[in-house]
């Protein structure tokens, strides 16, 4: 079985200061560490454990400068066998669609049977890129998968829906998978696999290896644009209420309300 | 399991040229397990003295099954870097130094607990373990009228970030503050300051800790510091053997040795009485790793009051480590398989009422055990007590 | 005239919150714009629907088949694409879901039509068209705007209030388009087994620390957790003492979090149960010692013991609810 898995490098933002830089539509990233996007690890360890079962390969690839071969090589080491970076410059500034396009473009050339990709990066959480592509290449998906069952040439997807809710979906072969946290449990890089992963290639193709034209990719490619970053407005910190309880639970309970929780 | 172990001498090299060199020395005499604090923890083994033979086959997260790994991993973030092994071995095999080669290798492909990654990018991003803002650095002095350091003062005060920002750790803070001040010694804070990052380093995060530990340095080299009085033993022993590595040259004294030089020479004179029985514990970096034993002891000595008790067996170069060490502050260990569990029992044994400790991580980790095994034992930093006595 | 256009969710005979904020707010939308209101309802004997959305819009575009029992992206797209053939909406308001995320990036793609998810708020600014979406967690937020002034944008439930528009909109039926069958299927729903919560999907988290004292005490805030709809998570110390299982613990050797709401019952707010939930929208938190930490972090705070102030809280919350 081909699989393809797509995997983002992303800020460790969670608990972090993340600031506004001078141009007013980027952070500061310097002070920053990164990481493979949470939801693509477990989307890599799915198509590890899908070789593991029915034999083949698994690509990883990704859109980065060359910093991402950190996370492709930490990719390569958990698993999987060849590694793809599409790379140019004016990639920058990038939207959803004309990442899943760039993406889209290099898949053209890989026969695949299926696409994994994280349900949303911790980034710009934008949870679009992976059902663009499946959209760009024609095949039928499924989102937030929480289970994958794979039987000769179909695939049985469970998509997590609200409250604890699953849809169970069925597709041929090829399709994209977008994949939930907790599907499964990622494994460590050992120290073989990561010596494994040092003679594994990373292979890069640039904007004319895709046949791309400047046109069409980074910000100028792109017809959404983020013009502005700012951080949300920050309420009054611990508003102390006042009185019995019976008071402050009367206080409370109408804050509640307006803020629509009950 | 059973079976022929195939060596994987690569392994074994990649492994070694990451500062595994003392694996070659162990002959397997097993003395370090005794000593090891794991040992005394009856849920949990940890085998210390199989990790350099491992590295030597290269063996180390050789296998292919990844619940083994994940275990192996497991164990392999235990260490807490105590170095009661170190101490008695009779080659002076540093399994510590093994372990931390070993993390170094792993933690660059993201094997590593993902709370000490944490640790590593908030200390990265902000210069402290807690996340918080550089600009709070300092608040723990409020209202004290400390002022910044200029370099025609004496000492450079270097809390720990736990005694700058967390709420129990401002209190050892402060007192040391107060002691300086009562005593009229010349010092002064910066707060622009980062983590000293012992942890990250202990922990294998060698990139992260080489470049935040080179601002530290810059800092103080153009604030024009000299000596570095700090609170933390942590923070003590790497400001003075392993900032060298990188440039430093600063005279480093903790803060039980200020306090003890203070007392001799008539500066703070202890006047009320504490009439508690009280044992020392000695912090694992501050005894073991730096051989400061006798000047805690001398400023517990000098309180009125004070009876000073030994763990039997246990104290001094014996003392059995807190657990917080090796990046273990940040990790959570079930009930029954905590250090600072076995390490409290002993001290309660000796019928004392309080313990007295050096380090703010040994303060963290026995009041947090205190709560949660409710336990009747106070627990302060050597410069509390002192600050009470005045 | 041109047209707002807002996809109709209904999911197991119900038609789900998200559509009425999003057509309360398409009504201030189209109203700055001249523009018509449209609800697009796919379905199948969901002419019941029709009705209550026609109360809300100008026009409700109904497609009545079969095949739209449930929900297939799919089937959706192909349909949507038709209805597109009289005419393309300036904008069009899916609900940010599991559905609307399994149907908007594809659509987007058929109808060339740029797109922006998770909007918290969306605006036109003269001919601009600019939706407001958070960043990093949360810790930003980002206006975005849209190249050519007219978009499809996926919007986050709860992130307006619905108000009855009193609206008398007509309900046109429109046909279902032949083609090709989906390729993908539906085949049933799963339930979630009861007694398996994940606290990192919940809206709502009542957590409780140290001064709960005993494990028996923890009725009395898992009732106030339950009135809320919301789950009960807790610090380290109640899982060390085995009161909740470790998948319940918040903090940095725990889980973080980022509910809605976080109400933080007798816990102390030590740094490592903080920083799993610092990221909530709303903090509250209960606890008799006025100097705890926790209150540095909290949005609003009540300086009382828990057992005083928790039943009553759970009581009111109640009463409100079946009101």
């Amino acid at each position: 079985m081909e699989i393809v898995v797509c995997v983002k490098r992303v800020p460790q933002t969670e608990e972090a200061e993340v600031i506004v830089d001078s141009s007013g539509a980027d952070i500061v990233k310097d002070r920053l560490t990164y990481d493979m996007n949470e939801s693509d690890v477990y989307a890599l360890e799915e198509a590890v454990l899908l070789k593991e079962k029915f034999g083949g390969t698994v690509t990883l690839v990704s859109i980065g400068p060359q910093e991402t071969d950190d996370v492709l090589r930490m990719g390569l080491a958990k698993g999987g066998d060849v590694a793809l970076r599409l790379w140019d410059p004016c990639f920058v500034h990038s939207d959803g669609y004309v990442t899943a396009s760039i993406l889209a473009r290099a898949m053209k050339e890989i026969s695949f049977d299926l696409v994994l990709t994280g349900c949303i990066a911790t980034d710009d959480g934008r949870s679009q890129v992976g059902g663009m592509l499946a959209g760009l290449l024609g095949i039928p998906h499924a989102s937030y998968v929480t289970r994958v069952e794979i039987e000769e040439r179909t695939v049985t997807a469970h998509s997590e829906l609200e409250a604890g809710l699953i849809q169970v979906n069925r597709m041929p072969m090829p399709a994209l998978l977008t994949i939930q946290t907790g599907i499964n449990e990622p494994r460590y890089a050992s120290l073989i696999s990561i010596k494994r992963a040092t003679s594994k290639e990373i292979r890069v193709l640039t904007m004319d290896d895709l046949g791309l034209e400047e046109a069409t990719v980074g910000g100028m490619g792109s017809t959404t644009r983020i013009m502005k970053l700012a951080p949300p407005e920050v309420g009054k910190r611990a508003e102390i209420l006042k009185g019995t309880p019976e008071q402050v639970s009367d206080t409370l309970t109408e804050i509640l309300k307006k803020k629509g929780m009950i | 399991m059973g079976g022929i172990i195939t060596p994987n001498l690569e392994i074994r090299d990649i492994i070694v040229e990451a500062g595994a060199e003392d694996a070659y020395k162990c002959f397997q005499c097993g003395k370090c397990m005794s000593l090891c604090p794991w040992y005394q923890v009856e849920t949990v083994l940890f085998p210390v003295y199989r990790i350099p033979q491992a590295v030597r086959l290269g063996i180390v997260t050789g296998s292919d099954d990844k619940d083994e790994i994940a275990k192996e991993v497991e164990e392999m973030f235990r260490c807490v870097g105590c170095e009661a092994c170190t101490q008695r071995c009779p080659v002076g095999v540093s399994v510590p130094n093994v372990v931390r080669a070993i993390r170094r290798i792993l933690v660059e492909y993201g094997t590593c607990p993902s709370e000490l990654k944490a640790v590593v990018s908030k200390i990265y991003n902000v210069g402290n373990p807690l996340g918080e803002p550089r600009e709070r650095r300092t608040n723990w002095a409020e209202g004290l009228n400390i002022p910044t350091y200029k370099s025609d003062m004496e000492f450079l005060y270097f809390p720990c970030c736990l005694s700058a920002y967390d709420s129990r750790g401002k209190e050892v803070a402060r007192a040391t503050a107060k002691l300086l001040k009562q005593a009229n010694v010349s010092f002064g804070i910066l707060g622009a300051e980062s983590c000293c990052c012992e942890a990250i380093r202990r922990v294998g995060a060698e990139k992260t800790f080489c470049e935040v530990a080179k601002s530290n340095i810059e800092l103080f080299h153009s604030a024009g510091v000299r000596k570095i009085l700090t609170t933390s033993p942590h923070c003590y022993s790497t400001l003075k053997t392993e900032y060298p590595e990188l440039g430093a040259d600063f005279e480093v004294v903790h803060h039980t040795q200020l306090l003890c030089r203070l007392l001799q020479e008539g500066k703070l004179v202890p006047e009320k009485s504490l009439p508690h029985k009280v044992v020392y514990h000695d912090p694992c970096t501050l005894g073991r790793h730096s051989g400061v034993y006798d000047e805690p002891r001398e400023v517990l000595r000098s309180i009125p009051g004070l009876q000073l008790i030994e763990v039997e067996n246990f104290c001094r170069e014996y003392s059995v480590c807190c657990g917080a060490g090796g990046g273990g502050m940040w990790l959570d260990w079930p009930m029954d398989e905590r250090i600072s569990n076995v390490r409290l029992e002993q001290v309660l044994a000796t019928g004392a009422e309080l313990l007295a400790v050096a380090c703010p991580y040994c303060l963290q980790m026995f009041e947090d055990t205190v709560k949660s095994m409710n336990l009747k034992l106070t627990v302060k930093d050597v410069s509390e007590l002192l600050v009470e006595s005045l | 005239m041109s047209a707002i256009s807002v996809l109709a969710e209904h999911r197991r005979g119900e038609l789900r919150d998200v559509t009425f904020e999003m057509l309360v707010r398409g009504r201030e939308l189209a109203e700055k714009r001249g523009a018509a209101l449209i609800a697009i309802l796919l379905g199948h004997q969901v002419d019941n629907f029709a009705q209550r959305l026609s109360e809300y819009a100008d026009r409700v575009i109904l497609v009545d088949h079969p095949d739209l029992i449930h929900f297939n992206p799919e089937i959706y797209r192909k349909v949507l694409t038709s209805l597109t053939k009289n005419g393309r909406p300036v904008l069009v308001l899916i609900g940010h879901t599991a559905f609307g995320v399994d149907v908007a990036p594809g659509l987007s793609v058929d109808l060339n039509l740029a797109l922006v998810t998770d909007c918290v708020d969306i605006r036109f600014e003269g001919d601009q068209l600019i939706a407001v979406r958070q960043m990093y967690g949360g810790k930003l937020n980002a206006e975005v705007s849209f190249a050519e002034g007219e978009g499809l944008a996926t919007i986050r439930p709860g992130s307006c209030a619905v108000r009855p528009l009193g609206l008398h909109g007509e309900i046109v039926k429109a046909d279902y388009p032949a083609g090709e069958p989906p390729r993908r299927e539906f085949v049933h729903y799963i339930e979630a087994p009861p007694g398996e919560v994940d606290i990192t999907q919940a809206d709502v988290i009542v957590a409780v620390g140290r001064g709960l004292k005993e494990k028996a005490n923890l009725s009395i805030v898992e009732e106030l957790a339950s009135s809320l709809g919301g789950v009960l998570a807790c610090s380290r110390p109640i899982v060390d003492a085995g009161w909740l299982p470790k998948d319940r613990q918040v903090g940095s050797s725990g889980k973080t979090v980022k509910p809605k709401l976080y109400i933080a019952v007798g816990i102390s707010g030590a740094f490592q149960h903080v920083t799993g939930m610092k990221g909530s929208d709303t903090i509250i938190a209960i606890n008799k010692d006025p100097n705890a930490p926790v209150f540095n972090e909290a949005d609003y705070g009540i300086v009382e013991d828990l057992f005083k102030v928790v039943p009553v809280l759970k009581g009111k919350i109640v009463e409100l609810r079946s009101s």
